[in-house]
């Protein structure tokens, strides 16, 4: 990722030419990878330093954090205790999705929620302190806040998925154990890259936040249910558009030994990464395309 | 002359704003723009190792400027080369041979100790250990960063911040450094301790300094070279002297007396232009007379507790200049 692409505004200075070779660019470019992510790695333990300053602070958090959202999952119980399945879906199996979503959700806030308050950074003018720097923007974005607290609500999706496999008595095989963190690591990403969307946004508009809300809280919340339940253009949104779906009902089919009621093939279980792939590669594209817009109108 | 580090020619900014018209609801339909030319046309060099000033009244285009010569923004057109390449397509390498200090930022990590982001910096910029030590030193020396090395930055003072600034500007001795009003807000000796570093380092290290300012005081102090900026244009480029002589001509003395004494003060090469009890205000024209020689006037009469110097606002010079034109402009 470089910003530092030709800019139709800016012609070339004739008498000099421009200097090709920098050392980032001889060098191969998996070791700048290398060397960013170690960057990415010492700007977030120092933070987490920083964090655990107020260490009895830091514990209350996690705990808050932790019952708040198991509020949501008691929520999910009693509303079952009415109930007894959801368009033939039981407890358990809707607590296993509900567990799928909020491990990856609460992770991706651990790492990538510094884009939630992105339009903060630009208003306040530290962005233009990371265009300041010989880093990637991105890495330096993720590592401003990086937030080991929010991991109470990793705490509630783990405590989510013991109940839910203490109910459904999942048949497990190799495939599904190898499986199962590739899909919440692709959950990670997909919300990552969502936020990243939202935070694009926000080198125009500053109400940002509320659009890309209904999408991250409003996905989380929609995706501990059976997709299947909603109608159509709501699963076509959270398929095609933004691919919430394939977080957790999607690789959850496959987990629970189901078969979609709408007749979608098995190997959309396992579209997963493929589709969190595309969907971060857009995204990226767009936060690029976003950084050379900010650098041509200094918002 | 070397050749220049910093080129600018004819560089632009434009902005273009929403203009309001009609009621809230028109405004976020028809979303009509003005276009605000931040930066219009202005052309400067500047050699290695200069010291320049660069002022102008609030808005007048001065963050603006810098921030094309960061990389930071796009120029509308003109071009712009710094240390020989082109900040917005190169804008990371230029990163490392620049330092940059925006005088209201830090950035500095706010719940770190001090070290820690000296530490990080170092990383950022791939100094290498030796050096880092090195000019950690000479810094701790100059700055007197020891104090509060071990302090996280959001308890320091901002005079104590902004050394921690300064430092974190230099860890990686860029050639090149940016000031953004450095000495906003600070008390005179906080000022004086920042002022004394920035010569020394450009003294020393040969550091081409390009500062933004309000306090005609540090142009005073550091600069040889000042630029004026107002609207967008270039007001003025050339020496301080020359402008001194020419439009800064009248500063104040202000005196505290030891007893009271009828207003105004009577029998001095200065006029009495406020009086606030024993404290009085003195304009004098420089071509007139010295300061030393009106405090010595000014003590043959009357017992002195304290006195200082204003120097003319850049706001008054600017004002100055518009009304009575500049024949020497871009000498």
């Amino acid at each position: 990722m470089r910003n530092e692409k030709a800019s139709k505004s800016m012609p070339v200075m004739p008498k000099q030419p421009v200097p090709s070779v920098r050392p980032s660019v001889l060098s191969p470019q998996s070791s700048v990878l290398r060397t960013e992510f170690s960057l990415y790695l010492r700007f977030i333990a120092a933070r987490i330093r920083g964090q655990m300053q107020y260490r009895a602070s830091f514990i209350l958090d996690v705990i808050s954090r932790f019952l708040v959202n198991g509020l949501e999952l008691a929520g999910i119980f009693i509303l079952f205790h009415r109930f007894s399945s959801l368009g033939g879906w039981g407890v358990g199996e809707i607590v296993f999705l509900y567990a799928l979503v909020t491990i990856s959700f609460a992770f991706h806030e651990v790492v990538a929620q510094s884009f939630e308050d992105f339009s903060l950074t630009v208003r306040q003018g530290e962005f233009d302190r990371i265009l300041l720097r010989p880093i990637t923007p991105i890495v330096q974005v993720l590592a401003s806040d990086f937030q080991l607290k929010r991991l109470g609500r990793v705490l509630t999706g783990v405590v989510a998925l013991i109940l839910a496999l203490m109910r459904v008595h999942l048949t497990w095989t190799v495939g599904k154990l190898l499986y199962m963190p590739v899909v919440i690591l692709s959950g990670i990403f997909l919300f990552a890259a969502i936020d990243l969307i939202g935070g694009t946004l926000s080198f125009w508009t500053i109400e940002r936040t509320e659009v890309i809300n209904v999408f991250t809280y409003g996905g989380v919340y929609m995706s501990s249910y059976p997709i299947s339940i909603y109608q159509a253009w709501i699963r076509r949104t959270f398929t095609f558009f933004i691919p919430i779906a394939f977080v957790a009902y999607y690789p959850g089919l496959y987990f629970l030994d189901r078969t979609d009621p709408l007749g979608l093939p098995r190997f959309v279980s396992f579209l997963t990464p493929a589709v969190t792939v595309i969907f971060c590669a857009v995204a990226l594209c767009f936060w690029e395309w976003g950084v050379r817009q900010y650098q041509s109108t200094g918002s | 002359m070397d050749d220049p580090v910093i080129v600018a020619e004819r560089l632009e900014k434009t902005y273009r704003v929403p203009v309001k018209k009609g009621g809230a609801l028109k405004t976020l339909v028809s979303r009509g723009t003005q276009a605000v030319h931040a930066v219009d046309g202005i052309s400067f060099t500047i050699a290695p190792g200069e010291m320049v000033g660069y002022v102008g009244p609030n808005g007048a285009g001065k963050s603006t400027t810098i921030k094309m010569l960061t990389g930071i923004l796009v120029p509308s057109g003109g071009q712009v080369r710094v240390a020989g390449l082109d900040p917005t397509r190169q804008r990371r390498t230029l990163a490392a041979r620049i330092g940059v200090v925006f005088g209201q930022r830090t950035q500095l990590w706010w719940d770190l100790p001090l070290i820690e982001s000296l530490e990080l910096l170092r990383y950022v910029y791939r100094v290498p250990e030796a050096r880092f030590t090195e000019n950690l030193t000479a810094f701790r020396d100059v700055l007197g960063l020891d104090e509060f090395l071990q302090t996280p930055v959001r308890q320091l003072s901002l005079g104590q911040r902004m050394r921690g600034d300064l430092a974190a500007a230099l860890l990686h001795d860029p050639p090149i450094l940016y000031l953004d009003e450095p000495t906003i807000g600070l008390d005179v000796v906080a000022k004086g301790r920042i002022r004394e570093f920035l010569l020394e380092i450009n003294r020393e290290r040969g550091v081409t300094v390009l500062l933004t300012t309000h306090d005609m005081a540090d142009i005073a102090h550091l600069c040889p070279r000042m630029m004026i900026i107002d609207h967008g244009h270039l007001l003025y480029d050339g020496s301080v002297e020359a402008i001194r002589d020419r439009f800064g001509t009248e500063r104040t003395l202000v005196v505290d007396l030891e007893t009271d004494e009828p207003s105004p003060l009577t029998g001095l090469p200065a006029e009495e232009i406020r009086a606030d009890g024993l404290r009085r205000w003195l304009r004098f024209r420089r071509a007139e007379v010295t300061a030393a020689e009106l405090i010595a006037a000014v003590s043959a009469r009357y017992g002195i507790r304290d006195l200082t110097i204003e120097e003319p606002e850049i706001e008054d010079i600017v004002r100055r200049i518009y009304q009575e034109g500049i024949g020497t402009r871009n000498e």
